[in-house]
């Protein structure tokens, strides 16, 4: 196996690393940075909006301390845009698991948000095992995982073992679920 | 000898049978999350955090110093033993340790990684027992003004050292600034940014920013980017004759000394945490290397496992050293684990050495015994967390969902907490794409509430007056600290950057063997 050379790397202090080869407008990068901005405006007419308690004692009122983070983000989003437009990049995290290579695999990022919106209903519906198998199973299949019905066992296993471990050990209420409250040992 | 005698009480307590046990099952489990890849002590500590829902003060605090310590152990397995070229620069230990394993030398790369971790952890300890107390009384005379310079300068050394940029690392901290607002505010019983929504009234617990960044937003990174295909790790060969040589050993007891000089200092002083100290450490000892060592570097070099393994758990005991006596953390992990310690209303800082002296003592005790369990467990086990490394990637991301999950749903068994998990781990997801550092976000959210309120304080005792920030010789020391610090993280930054651009390419042509063998 051959390792592909290396992107030069320029992660100096000021600046992140140069565009590379294929030059794309960075337009994630501005959206993001713009939406940090739009926070931080946010934040300064929000504070504005903030009831200061009449004839209270503090010199310094409950406003104050917003409107300095509010201008922290405005100013440090601002300034990240005027890198990005000169052409300093940001350095995408590496990590263990990355393929470096690898384009961003949207897809999968919206299959394992789904899953895990999933347990907004399930988890006081169907209980909590049951909330840890549809996670469970669903996220290691968004992932490739060969066989969904082992995945989907393995999650009711974990759903089950947690359940045991952190709500009858330990105390933890968490709901069992209309098919399994009958069972007296998920009581706790 | 005060603090002896303290120490001796906290061993008294710490060596009790079901302390003993919490801090088995702690290093234990710390070790088990720490060497599954991708997942750092950051992230380990802020998945473990349920665990730690239902059990005593002292348990607890208890199998937390063992996960600190044992993720920072288990770390070292996974960059030694997993391959994955193109990414070893960004973890020193790899940089040598790697090609240590690559060439059949994996048992001594994780011999004198675990010895060395011991032999620093251990030394580093000891200093934080004896240095702890006597900040502790110094830090007791400070006031507000004192405090919020102190926040000051973990706020701007962590925001403006970690990352690749100063100013994205800004609007890291200001995002978890941002956060750290929303809810009832302490002074005047004003609600901010809640939207008028009860389950914000209370404000944001810690404990989501932590996983949905770390736990929820690190998965959905690896997600879009995984790399497929089987896992590789390299074999290691059983048995203790090769764990270390006399040779390695001659080689590596002057490395494992100088990375705990490097690291504790490093560690206690806000500038980034573990990562400048290790490559630091790594720089020295390959500065230092003579004749056949010198050429060994690049190519498996044992001083540049020892020393900056050394380095990390030096820097990490070291960081304890603010956490316990002043309340700030300096890193995301310690960031963390304050937010354990305010689970139970207890607030880290100068007062816990007086009002808290039993659980401080035995927490410090259980970190002595803790490195010894690691030290047992890590090497004999080596087998076992080989195979924990095998884990099929789709498992273990789909695993720490379901934690991410529990960690959420168990703070108030409620769905919303959930939702605001699922935002802030997108968030958390974006951060890492775009290349902007988590950790700023973390120590933001937590260290923020406290910056206003001691601002506020000062600002109440001055009537208002600005230079009352600047008054007392502490504060003006912090603030010309912050300056120094600052112009030297960049520097350091620099030469780190400079040594990552010179690293040999690894040599993977002529270690074709590991590939297919794996016994």
């Amino acid at each position: 196996m051959t390792s592909p050379a290396p992107a030069p790397r320029d992660a100096t202090a000021s600046g992140g690393a140069p565009a590379s080869a294929p030059v794309r407008a960075p337009i994630g990068e501005f959206v993001f940075a713009g939406v940090c901005a739009a926070l931080g405006v946010y934040a300064i007419v929000g504070a504005g909006f903030i009831r200061v308690p009449p004839g209270s004692a503090s010199v310094l009122g409950p406003r104050v301390f917003p409107y300095a983070v509010g201008l922290l983000l405005v100013a440090a989003s601002v300034a990240v845009i005027v890198q990005v437009a000169r052409g300093h990049r940001g350095v995408p995290d590496d990590g263990e698991d990355i393929d470096p290579d690898a384009p961003t695999d949207w897809l999968t990022v919206a299959k394992l948000v789904a899953c895990f919106l999933t347990q907004l209903l399930l988890i006081e519906w169907a209980g909590w095992p049951f909330a840890v198998m549809v996670l469970f199973g669903g996220a290691a299949w968004s992932l490739g995982a060969k066989r969904w019905w082992a995945a989907l066992l393995i999650g009711l296993g974990l759903g089950l073992t947690t359940q045991l471990v952190f709500g009858a050990w330990l105390g933890l209420s968490l709901p069992a679920g209309p098919l399994l409250d009958w069972i007296p040992i998920f009581h706790g | 000898m005060d603090s002896l005698n303290a120490l001796l009480e906290g061993f008294a307590t710490a060596l009790q049978p079901q302390y003993l046990l919490y801090a088995l099952f702690g290093v234990f489990i710390g070790t088990a999350v720490g060497v599954l890849p991708g997942i750092g002590p950051a992230m380990t500590v802020a998945l473990l955090l349920p665990l730690t829902y239902s059990l005593d003060p002292t348990g607890a605090l208890i199998v937390f110093a063992g996960i600190y310590y044992g993720g920072m152990y288990g770390g070292s397995t996974t960059s030694i033993l997993l391959n994955t070229p193109g990414e070893s620069s960004s973890i020193v230990t790899a940089l040598e340790g790697n090609r240590m394993a690559k060439a059949g030398r994996g048992a001594a790369a994780l011999a004198t990684a675990a010895i060395g971790s011991f032999v620093a952890g251990t030394a580093a300890t000891l200093a934080l027992t004896f240095l702890a107390p006597g900040i502790a009384k110094l830090a007791v005379q400070l006031g507000p003004a004192d405090y919020f310079a102190l926040i000051v300068v973990a706020f701007l050394t962590v925001g403006a050292l970690l990352g690749s940029s100063v100013p994205r690392g800004l609007v890291s901290l200001g995002l978890g600034l941002l956060l750290g607002l929303v809810g009832t505010e302490v002074l005047s019983g004003q609600q901010r940014y809640t939207f008028g929504i009860a389950s914000l009234a209370d404000g944001i617990d810690v404990v989501l920013i932590a996983v949905g960044l770390f736990a929820l937003g690190e998965t959905l990174y690896v997600a879009s980017r995984l790399r497929h295909g089987a896992v590789r790790v390299i074999p290691v060969t059983r048995g203790w004759r090769n764990w270390m040589t006399r040779r390695d050993w001659r080689r590596s007891w002057r490395p494992w000394l100088r990375g705990t000089a490097i690291g504790f200092p490093i560690g206690t002083i806000p500038a980034g945490g573990a990562d400048v100290a290790t490559f630091l450490s790594y720089a020295t000892e390959r500065k230092l290397a003579r004749g056949n060592a010198r050429a060994e570097f690049g190519r498996g070099a044992i001083e540049g496992v020892a020393g900056p393994e050394a380095a990390n758990n030096a820097a990490a005991a070291g960081v304890l050293v603010p956490l316990l006596t002043l309340g700030l953390p300096t890193t995301a992990t310690a960031a963390i684990i304050i937010s354990a310690f305010q689970s139970y209303g207890i607030r880290p800082g100068p007062m816990l050495f007086e009002n808290q002296s039993g659980l401080v003592w035995a927490l410090i005790a259980s970190l002595y015994i803790g490195n010894v369990m690691l030290l047992v467990l890590n090497l004999p086990l080596v087998g076992m967390w080989v195979k924990v490394l095998r884990i099929p990637r789709p498992y273990l991301y789909a695993g720490i969902l379901a934690f991410a999950g529990l960690g959420a749903y168990a703070l108030h068994f409620n769905v919303f907490d959930t939702l605001i998990l699922l935002a802030i781990g997108l968030v958390g997801f974006l951060m890492r794409r775009y290349g902007y550092p988590v950790a700023p976000m973390v120590v933001g959210g937590i260290l923020g509430p406290m910056a206003e309120e001691q601002l506020r304080k000062a600002m109440a005792i001055s009537q208002g007056d600005l230079s009352y920030l600047v008054h007392s010789p502490f504060a003006i020391i912090a603030y010309s600290t912050l300056a120094v610090i600052i112009v030297l993280g960049v520097w350091l930054k620099r030469r780190q950057a400079r040594l990552e651009a010179t690293a040999p390419e690894p040599i993977t042509a002529s270690l074709p063997a590991w590939e297919e063998a794996d016994r």
